[in-house]
């Protein structure tokens, strides 16, 4: 705002009067709340700072059963805790942007096998063996599955714990539209084709590029070799693989072309909504099937078998952060979350499966007919290149390859090409 | 002795204001440009290689061009759009404060609940838009995958339209009538009275218009993230999200500030152009 002119005052010199000075008192004030807005929030005092707990989860997994094991620890320790929930992509934004900070939670829930090894080389997360071996009680590794423990392990140091352990390639199908669910890859396009009618496809591919995974290893094709700088190989086995699922949609017409998002339940709201007979994917999408549409018969399958039957390991992990405040408190809300007790209270709640041999030993586990047909899955998960996270590059690789993947499947990119062109950025990128 | 006083008193009052910008603006800037001559490892120290190695990256420049593309279809359809709402609910229309009003609802709204209300509706298989099309007999849309970056200008224009046509409602209403009286005494009609009066006229508030849309989409990163992200390939991902992955994703902080002060110099010359192609104009 102006000063105002006073009419006895030479022209050009500016005086100030009441008024200009209200208004410019005004505009200081305003200025001082814009400013106060945008500077970051006070902290809380330090003695109220030690007493909460921060925990980083996945929202799909904020089960009743792991609350009421966070809550209870709070009241054991007199602590506040802080559980905040994100959706993958954005816990994983946070934790990069909070290990650049150093101000860091107390716990975080790992998106899967390896990040922990990714941030543990790079100093970002603690190497959790000591703590283990001195809690013989907690039984890790020697109750864990092996496939669980080995993928989060790097020249002998263990960056995470295993929280959850699934498998992607799982069959899901409706059993009014699906009388004998497929075995091989034969009698899926099979199925897929008689089940296409009207607004109703034989199965849904996903967006998601991870969903590739199955379908590629039951080509017996390894998504990495990075000793060796090589990606998708065998070549052909990664092109047949490629070019069938390509198929499934342009030249068969029994699946719709995904369509790009962040998110991947697409597939599983189209067989919720009775427009796709089957869909592969984990036990994550049997909670929404069942919650959601109560009416839809859901039938599970073992992995489709191509060359072999194969599926993809898939499971979250719990880490500490190298600068959590009180590791020792961190680790002992892990052995908390990941006792057999609350195993079983997380799968009686959401259908999920389990790191523990004891969980799987349970007979309430071996009696139940879908986490049988996940246990056999999990027998034939393929096994993963630690080297992979273990370069630092996993991330960038996978950005490459979802975008090579969504290039194939939603745009419909010559396949033998866009894959030539993701092993030579991945090279490079290694 | 009086003019130091009242320079003083200035100074006084300006503290504030230079301070917030110094604090919040400058220095984080200063701090970017510091970091964009670092490694990716934050260590070493990479001296003008970040910049350099922009030219050479075939993602960026990718994201480069399609986040032009995105600027140009943004800008003319956006500011056609609002003109002419703008120029309809300038009229005296019944009900006209209602449209003006509901007109303004979506550039209110969150991006975020845009992009989700967006993502819904453009679903080839359950969303609504393909649920109508349906019923009026017409084929099925796939938009977003076939057409996705013009589906990101649309939705962003879409958004846009209310804020652009509030703009240009009050570039309108400070054109003198006198002008169109006179223009009606010599018998132009309609149009020659938009090209030749309105148009010009509304020349400064185009200029803001065209530079205000300018920053804000070469700096646009919400609406594909949440609608497409970036996808699908690289089709949508605009030179915002490519910096978003190279930081979050690649966590490579050296590179990606050099990318952002990359586009900021861009920013600045693009706004410098547009300012003295609006002065001439003017003139």
């Amino acid at each position: 705002m102006p000063p105002v002119m006073h009419p006895a005052m030479p022209s050009g010199t500016p005086t100030y009067n009441r008024r200009s000075f209200l208004r410019l008192g005004l505009g200081v004030t305003v200025l001082g709340a814009v400013g106060a807005g945008c500077a970051p929030a006070k902290p809380a005092s330090k003695k109220a700072d030690s007493r909460t707990f921060t925990i980083y989860w996945n929202a799909g997994h904020g089960y009743q059963a792991y609350k009421e094991v966070i809550d209870q620890f709070g009241k054991d320790h007199d602590l506040q805790m802080n559980w905040q929930k994100f959706q993958w992509p954005d816990l994983t934004t946070k934790l990069t942007a909070d290990f650049r900070s150093g101000n860091v939670p107390d716990l975080v829930e790992e998106v899967s096998a390896g990040t922990g090894t990714q941030y543990g080389l790079a100093g970002n997360v603690l190497a959790l063996d000591d703590f283990a071996a001195a809690d013989k009680e907690f039984g890790f590794p020697g109750d864990f599955l092996d496939q669980a423990v080995v993928a989060r392990q790097y020249e002998g140091k263990t960056y995470s714990i295993p929280l959850h352990l699934t498998a992607n390639g799982l069959l899901f199908y409706n059993k009014a539209m699906v009388e004998t669910p497929p075995a091989t890859w034969d009698e899926f396009l099979e199925v897929a084709k008689s089940t296409t009618k009207d607004k109703v496809s034989g199965c849904a591919l996903n967006s998601d590029a991870s969903y590739a995974a199955p379908y590629y290893n039951q080509q017996k094709v390894d998504f990495s070799d990075v000793a060796a700088k090589q990606f998708l190989q065998p070549a052909d086995a990664a092109l047949q693989a490629m070019q069938w699922m390509q198929d499934l949609v342009y030249t068969h017409k029994v699946s719709p072309a995904p369509v790009a998002t962040t998110d991947y339940s697409g597939p599983q709201k189209l067989f919720s909504a009775k427009r796709a007979a089957m869909f592969v994917s984990g036990p994550w999408d049997i909670g929404p099937i069942r919650q959601g549409s109560p009416d839809i018969e859901l039938g599970l399958a073992v992995p489709l078998t191509g060359a072999v039957q194969s599926a993809a390991m898939a499971g979250s992990g719990l880490m500490i952060p190298a600068k959590a405040r009180d590791p020792k408190l961190s680790w002992e809300l892990i052995t908390k979350l990941a006792a057999v007790k609350v195993e079983l209270a997380a799968t009686k709640e959401a259908g999920m499966s389990m790191p523990r041999k004891s969980w799987a030993a349970d007979p309430s586990v071996a009696a139940d007919p879908n986490l049988a047909v996940i246990a056999k899955a999990l027998a034939v998960v393929a096994k993963q290149d630690v080297a992979l996270s273990a370069s630092g590059k996993a991330a960038q690789i996978n950005e490459l390859w979802k975008k090579a993947y969504q290039q194939m499947i939603i745009q419909h990119a010559p396949v033998g090409p866009t894959l030539d062109d993701f092993r030579k950025q991945a090279g490079a990128a290694l | 002795m009086i003019r130091r006083r009242q320079a003083l008193t200035a100074w006084l009052f300006l503290t504030p204001a230079v301070l917030f910008f110094v604090l919040l603006f400058f220095l984080p800037i200063g701090n970017q440009l510091l970091t964009g001559l670092y490694d990716s490892d934050g260590a070493s120290f990479a001296g003008l290689g970040n910049f350099s190695r922009a030219f050479r990256d075939p993602e960026v420049l990718h994201s480069f061009l399609i986040t032009l593309a995105y600027a140009a279809g943004t800008l003319v359809v956006g500011t056609a759009v609002g003109l002419g709402l703008a120029v309809i609910l300038n009229q005296s229309l019944r009900g006209r404060t209602v449209f003006r009003s509901v007109l303004l609802i979506p550039y209110l709204t969150s991006v975020s609940i845009i992009g989700l209300l967006w993502r819904n509706i453009l679903d080839p298989q359950v969303g609504i838009l393909n649920r109508l099309l349906e019923a009026a007999g017409l084929p099925g849309q796939t938009w977003l995958s076939t057409h996705p970056l013009a589906t990101i200008v649309g939705i962003t224009v879409w958004s846009g339209a209310g804020y652009t046509m509030v703009l240009f409602l009050a570039g309108l209403q400070g054109i003198p009538g006198l002008y169109y009286e006179a223009a009606r005494i010599d018998g132009a009609g309609p149009w020659r009275r938009f090209f030749a009066i309105t148009l010009p006229l509304l020349a400064p508030t185009t200029v803001f218009v065209s530079i205000i849309g300018l920053i804000s989409t070469l700096q646009q990163f919400a609406l594909p993230y949440i609608v497409t992200g970036g996808g699908p390939g690289n089709a949508t991902s605009l030179y915002a999200h490519r910096l978003f992955l190279v930081a979050f994703n690649d966590n490579d902080f050296g590179y990606a500030s050099a990318l952002s002060l990359l586009l900021l110099i861009v920013v600045l010359i693009l706004s410098l152009v547009q300012l003295r192609i609006g002065d001439r104009a003017h003139a």
